[in-house]
């Protein structure tokens, strides 16, 4: 299964995404979520707390900067920049906050 | 004294567009030329002002030309042959109190070509005389463009903070950029804390952000409903608890700034 959440902003795509992968994890599904949000607070509704979820952006960031190497694959990625929350759902910040402008 | 130019940021759904559209037509009401800018690709602000979607007509295109080749800055601007001024005359629609209303975020235009007038725009606010026009923006939700160039225009830029852990991260991680912006003078930062249920929540809005409050909109049910029949809470309920807080906290920064 692969789901995407979109909505509004403060409609409740972070509390639904946060809610479903920790039911699927539940239910013995393995289950990566993924925060693609340029402001990402699913580390928080998922349960990570602020710490972790900041940590994982700053590693996202890092990447842009250049202090990181980018991940050759989905298993490195999900190691190397995910962090395991309650029921087992694997958390990896994919979007990174300040985007240029485009024009 | 210089106009106000005044970014209301902050995460989705925390309150921008209400605070930002009472905010505008309060400044109005005191006599100020007041033009309110909505650059979120899903306008709120005209609700908020009292305006029907349908009431602000998409920019036309051949308003804005290329970049030359030599030339430096932003590729998509507007045509040398426009004034700014005249800009906001011709492509503002009145708003009640009058106020003057600017779409650039506008989703109805024309798909791939949606930033050419958008980022033409953002260059007309910018490019306005300072004495001119008090700016009140309405940025879209989230972190990504209150310092990049949608907020360039602001010396004064507005966190809305909710007191729940997300929107109080949010409030973090724009203070702390406040200081990146690419270019001019860093603006001043401050918060408003939104949906305020107790004396409780503005403290944790300070504390959680490091920023100054400067105003506390409370929760508020009639405010609520003016968003869900999509009409502006100074028309909806005009008294209403979170409605006053909005004219405080034009009072304050009105102070503030002859001070």
């Amino acid at each position: 299964m692969k789901l995407a959440v979109v909505g509004k902003g403060g409609a409740g795509k972070t509390t639904t995404s946060s809610v479903v992968a920790r039911r699927l994890a539940r239910q013995g599904l393995p289950v990566v979520a993924l925060d693609c949000d340029s402001n990402p607070n699913l580390g928080i509704s998922l349960g990570v707390g602020d710490e972790e979820t900041e940590r994982l952006v700053s590693m996202r960031q890092a990447l842009d900067d250049g202090r990181e190497e980018h991940a050759p694959t989905w298993d490195t990625l999900l190691s190397r920049y995910g962090s395991d929350g309650p029921d087992g759902v694997r958390l990896a910040v994919v979007a990174r906050i300040d985007n240029p402008d485009p024009g | 004294m210089s106009a106000m130019r005044i970014a209301f940021v902050g995460k989705g759904g925390a309150g921008k567009s209400a605070i930002a559209g009472t905010f505008a037509r309060t400044l109005a009401r005191q006599g100020a030329p007041v033009l309110a800018v909505d650059s979120d690709p899903l306008p709120g602000l005209a609700f908020s002002l009292g305006l029907a979607i349908e009431d602000t007509p998409p920019i036309p295109d051949d308003a804005v030309r290329e970049r030359r080749e030599g030339e430096k800055g932003p590729r998509w601007r507007l045509r040398d042959d426009i004034d700014p001024l005249d800009a906001v005359d011709r492509w503002s629609v009145a708003a009640p109190d009058g106020v003057r209303f600017l779409q650039f975020g506008n989703i109805r235009g024309s798909g791939n070509n949606l930033w050419k007038p958008q980022m033409a725009f953002l260059q007309v606010v910018r490019a306005l005389p300072p004495h001119r026009w008090n700016v009140v923006g309405d940025l879209p939700g989230g972190t990504r463009q209150a310092f990049t160039g949608w907020g360039h225009f602001a010396d004064l830029i507005v966190v809305v903070v909710e007191p729940t852990a997300k929107s109080l991260l949010s409030g973090r991680r724009l203070a702390r950029m406040a200081h990146t912006r690419d270019e001019g003078p860093a603006p001043r930062v401050v918060a408003v804390a939104s949906k305020v249920r107790e004396p409780a929540d503005a403290e944790a809005v300070g504390r959680g952000t490091g920023l100054a409050v400067v105003g506390s909109v409370p929760w508020d049910e009639d405010l609520a409903e003016a968003e869900r029949r999509a009409l502006a809470p100074l028309d909806h309920a005009p008294q209403c608890p979170a409605v006053r807080a909005v004219e405080s906290l034009v009072d304050v920064l009105c102070e503030e700034r002859v001070a």
